[in-house]
């Protein structure tokens, strides 16, 4: 395992995840909006997530051809589901009494899902995409049988070669990621918080 | 019946229960009441042992529980608690019949029970025994609370602020009906509240503790008349004997927080409503404000089919009086129409509030007491 | 396409095989052990602040690590991926079930002791029916990941539906990553069906909450 590895991986997973929260939070957001599209999004992105990694980068792959594309593609089609959900959730789970009073106060629609829902509903969009990252971390290990590297390529060379070694600490090099992201994310969420609580004021 | 002698319990230091002596006879309703942490749960809960005592012992039907298998002892013991505590995962038949079946009795027999049982609170088998208890209000779910704790006969019934979480009308409805339940059946229940009103309508012997201790054990009456200390006089909301203001009118024997709508409300949105504030009955107006009738969750459950609003399913005959009447007028309605509540109207026949029988014994007992401003 | 399944049908079919066989014998070994280590595990409810944590970090491990370990131990038979599957399927099952449990309300516990009940009737009376739905949703995903990671039993020669993918891969045959990505696919969405189904039969529908 190289350093080198490891930043491609990380590389994989974090631009993955960028595009999953451009493309996910907005998805969940319309599916909150509007109710018929609701059950189509939330199962599509359902199905794409249950789909094995491997099949999903291997028909991507035949539109893409081997390479990083085609592995940060199927990152943020696989990671997507928590995000879509957890957003459309979170929506749903503002207090009717909230939405009524800000229906009360007489704001417009979107005034309202940007001021009064988002904010309520940004916890719940938090975990979902703490739970995307974990997932792409361990799934970008296929990244190496269609031709994007990183630590899976560690891991399966170790396995080849009977590394046992290499493979442990490639394993504990993930998970180390897989919980530095999250601890990263757990702290920005929290700053975020601190800076509407009313503790501040 | 239940007897303890000389029990004691502490927590990490605390006396929670200190030396407890008392007897309760067999087929009365005995109330342990006091302020928070004065150890009623808890000695409620030393009965069917989910509490072990540290010092003394408590004999039921003669017997030393110690020396009891605690399985056998539950069984033979209802118990509801105020969290109601009916399995989600199982009908209200399956929920009545969780002890018969750790009984084992057979099959047949259960399903006995629970026709028996519904029958009691006059909810119909065919209409109820499938439900899920969250498809049922409040109030039906704590009724089949109680009918669960009843339902393999246990000659004593422990019962932890049962009624606690629900709303002060169907309160007053299943205190009644544990009431009559208990002289029906002849039980032993022992009973824990925080609320005054609640022990003195439901007592025969009412068991005011205060830091693990009895502070006095006697009768309603004798309780009203006797307080033992001071404590128990603030807890009946009275103290001076100078409060010369004697209840007259209807007006001054009323609760007037009651919840109307107009008789043209939806039956779904009615019934919505109910079980959200937890209460059976609701009082609806005419558009203009003015008294029309009542109608009650069970009338629009046996026959709201098909209709829209509750307007037809509306009982007009209900008792009312107007507020201004002599408040003797009331109470005979109340008493001697055998119902829960009497209606009571403003002169432009506007809903003023409710006569309860709680509302007229507080309000008397106000007069005779004073009301500790 | 007909000429695609004459040649590659037999082919598919076999490999589809050998991939759900794989799945079902882990999951089924996996499902087992993580249901009875959820429930003693559950009796130590004060531990769940060490054991959470642990678990969570256990399944961030890849499968293909796994896979690779018990292949280096025990060399290329069935059993390599069988248990490599099935210690990997353990975690979220074993998981949920633990949450499930001890997540029941304080006063179903109550009320079952209040009842009579003894405590192997509490939990198989109370607990588990209502820990439940968190079991089942751990078996789906469990199932879910296992036919995902059963792909790389071809890694090691163990055939299965990633024998065609891996083959289609280094031959530059997109027909062929097909052949395996497609039926693979299918698996993975039927086999989710079929929980959903085993949960429509199993929890009554006033318990069933579709949050969505």
């Amino acid at each position: 395992m190289s350093w080198s590895m490891v930043m491609e991986h990380l590389f994989m997973v974090l631009l993955a995840v960028l595009f999953t929260i451009a493309l996910g939070v907005p998805l969940g957001v319309c599916a909150y909006c509007f109710k018929p599209l609701r059950r189509v999004v939330l199962w599509s992105v359902e199905i794409l997530q249950t789909i094995p990694a491997m099949a999903l980068l291997g028909i991507i792959m035949v539109f893409l051809g081997a390479g990083k594309a085609t592995v940060v593609i199927g990152l943020l089609l696989y990671a997507l589901m928590p995000v879509v959900q957890n957003t459309c959730l979170g929506l749903t789970e503002v207090d009717p009494g909230v939405r009524e009073v800000a229906r009360g106060m007489g704001m417009m629609r979107f005034y309202r899902l940007l001021h009064v829902e988002m904010p309520i509903a940004i916890p719940y969009i938090f975990t979902g995409i703490r739970i995307a990252v974990v997932i792409s971390v361990g799934v970008a290990v296929f990244a190496t049988f269609v031709g994007g590297g990183g630590i899976g390529r560690a891991i399966y060379q170790a396995i080849r070669v009977h590394d046992v070694p290499t493979i442990i600490s490639s394993t504990f090099t993930l998970m180390l990621m897989a919980i530095g992201l999250d601890t990263v994310m757990a702290l920005a969420e929290k700053r975020l918080y601190s800076r509407f609580s009313p503790a501040e004021k | 019946m239940i007897r303890f002698e000389h029990v004691s319990k502490s927590y990490g230091g605390t006396l929670v229960l200190d030396d407890l002596s008392f007897e309760i006879a067999p087929g009365q309703l005995a109330v342990l009441i006091g302020p928070s942490g004065c150890g009623k749960t808890t000695t409620l809960k030393t009965i069917n042992r989910l509490i072990e005592t540290d010092k003394g012992d408590i004999y039921v039907n003669g017997r030393s529980i110690a020396r009891l298998n605690k399985v056998e002892l539950r069984c033979s013991i209802g118990y509801v608690i105020q969290q109601i505590g009916l399995f989600p995962h199982m009908t209200v038949e399956q929920n009545i019949c969780v002890v018969p079946k750790l009984l084992k009795y057979s099959k047949e027999r259960c399903q006995k029970i629970t026709h028996e049982m519904l029958e009691l609170v006059k909810m119909p088998y065919e209409e109820y025994a499938h439900k899920y208890p969250n498809q049922l209000s409040g109030g039906q779910q704590q009724r089949i609370g109680v009918l669960r704790a009843l339902a393999a006969s246990p000659p004593i019934v422990l019962m932890d602020e049962p009624f606690g979480a629900l709303d002060p009308m169907t309160r007053l409805v299943l205190q009644e009906e544990v009431r009559r339940l208990q002289q029906k059946l002849n039980k032993t229940i022992v009973f824990v509240t925080h609320d005054m009103d609640e022990a003195l309508t439901m007592a025969d012997t009412v068991i005011f503790m205060e830091k693990g201790r009895i502070v006095q054990m006697a009768s309603p009456d004798e309780m009203l008349r006797n307080p033992a200390s001071d404590l128990i006089c603030s807890f009946m909301g009275k103290r001076s004997l100078n409060n010369q203001h004697l209840p007259q009118t209807v007006a001054d024997i009323m609760r007037d927080k009651v919840v109307t709508v107009t008789k043209d409300h939806g039956v779904r949105a009615s019934v919505e409503l109910m079980s959200r504030k937890n209460i059976d009955t609701l009082i609806l107006t005419n558009a203009d404000g003015s008294y029309a009738g009542v109608v009650s969750v069970d009338r629009i459950k046996r026959s709201g089919k098909g209709y829209k609003t509750v307007e037809p399913l509306m009982n007009r005959g209900y008792p009312f009086s107007y507020e201004d009447e002599d408040g003797q007028v009331a109470f005979d309605k109340l008493i001697d129409g055998g119902v829960n509540y009497v209606v009571v109207l403003r002169r432009d026949r506007t809903v003023a509030g409710i006569v309860t029988k709680t509302s007229m014994a507080r309000s008397m007992a106000e007069a005779v007491w004073g009301n500790g401003e | 396409m007909t000429d695609f399944l004459e040649i590659y049908g037999r082919q598919i079919a076999q490999a589809a095989g050998t991939h759900l066989y794989y799945v079902l014998l882990s999951v089924a070994i996996a499902f087992a052990v993580s249901l009875t280590l959820g429930i003693l595990l559950s009796r130590a409810p004060r531990w769940a602040n060490i054991i959470l944590p642990l678990l969570s970090l256990f399944q961030t491990v890849p499968g293909i690590v796994f896979i690779g370990l018990l292949f280096l131990a025990i060399g290329i038979v069935p059993a390599t991926i069988i248990i490599a599957l099935a210690i990997y399927a353990i975690f979220p099952i074993l998981k949920n079930t633990y949450v499930g449990i001890i997540e029941v309300d304080e006063s179903y516990r109550e009320a079952a002791k209040g009842c009579g009940m003894s405590a192997l009737q509490a939990l198989i009376r109370v607990e588990l029916p209502l820990a439940l739905p968190a079991i089942i949703s751990g078996l789906r995903m469990s199932l879910v990941y296992t036919v995902s990671w059963a792909v790389l039993a071809a890694m090691i020669g163990l055939g299965g539906l990633g024998d065609l993918i891996f083959a289609g891969i280094s031959s530059n045959n997109n027909a062929l990553i097909l052949a395996g990505a497609l039926p693979a696919a299918l698996m993975a969405i039927l086999c989710s069906l079929g929980i959903d189904l085993l949960r429509g039969i199993l929890i009554p529908r006033p318990l069933r909450r579709d949050v969505l």
